[in-house]
């Protein structure tokens, strides 16, 4: 099953209402990992910051594979889930 | 009766080991000349969440006949940050290398020959890996790998008896 990537729409300026920690493992924590591995809040910020649509993605999987850190370099991310058990805890999701 | 007698007491030396599973000292790679002077396009970034190679230039611009085979150069390494960035750059290389790994495959068996006669458990075990994950990045890399089974074979038939043990 393919995680679909987020559809909030990018506003100028949009910021979280609140955050809590991940407690067990999704497709969408494993993307927020890789958002936040990158320096990212999660794709909103991302969208915001890099001025993009879309986020590069491995269609078989849905996990995002491709993202430019804001030091403009690129971080690559394996087709496969990457953040294991013992990170989970420490991947942020925002509320917005 | 005496002949046979000394030859029930006296054991007659085998011959010496040939070495065959010794280490052999690592030369300096050509991976670790380029990485000193700067002409990677990589950068560590030391996140709380692990470390991970940043790419200054995206990987899909970048020339594979000239990077790959000097980052598998690299795999002979044993010392951080040479053999980090010489194994998660072959990664990286090979995940997102798509149909431009096929014609660079000649070129990568030297230097897997290399890495394999050092003859170290680290890299021996590297390497084998980074070959798993080279057959399967893209398509008739295996089939490409056979004119040279070879050259490569011969080191791995020396420890395939060490099952668990390498």
């Amino acid at each position: 099953k393919m995680p679909k990537v987020s559809e909030v729409t990018t506003k100028a300026d949009t910021k979280p209402k609140s955050m809590h920690r991940a407690k067990i493992w999704s497709d969408v924590v494993e993307n927020l990992y890789r958002f936040q591995q990158a320096g990212y809040r999660d794709e909103v910020e991302y969208k915001q910051v890099k001025q993009v649509d879309q986020v590069e993605c491995w269609p078989e999987t849905g996990f995002v594979k491709k993202l430019q850190r804001k030091d403009n370099t690129f971080y690559y991310y394996n087709r496969q889930r990457e953040c294991e058990d013992k990170d989970v805890r420490k991947v942020k999701i925002y509320v917005y | 009766f005496f002949v046979l007698l000394v030859f029930f007491l006296l054991k007659v030396r085998g011959p010496p080991p040939a070495g065959s599973v010794k280490q052999r000292p690592a030369k300096h790679t050509a991976f670790r000349k380029f990485y000193e002077r700067g002409d990677f396009p990589i950068a560590v970034q030391h996140e709380c969440v692990g470390n991970k190679i940043a790419w200054k230039v995206e990987i899909e611009d970048l020339d594979y006949h000239y990077f790959l085979p000097l980052f598998f150069d690299g795999l002979c390494e044993t010392e951080f940050p040479y053999e980090f960035f010489a194994r998660q750059g072959v990664h990286d290389l090979l995940e997102h290398g798509g149909s431009k790994i096929l014609p660079v495959v000649p070129q990568l068996i030297i230097p897997i020959k290399n890495a394999l006669n050092l003859r170290n458990r680290q890299v021996l075990c590297t390497t084998l890996k980074v070959i798993q994950h080279l057959v399967v990045s893209a398509e008739m890399v295996g089939e490409a790998l056979v004119p040279y089974y070879r050259q490569i074979l011969p080191v791995l038939n020396i420890f395939k008896h060490m099952n668990g043990e390498l």
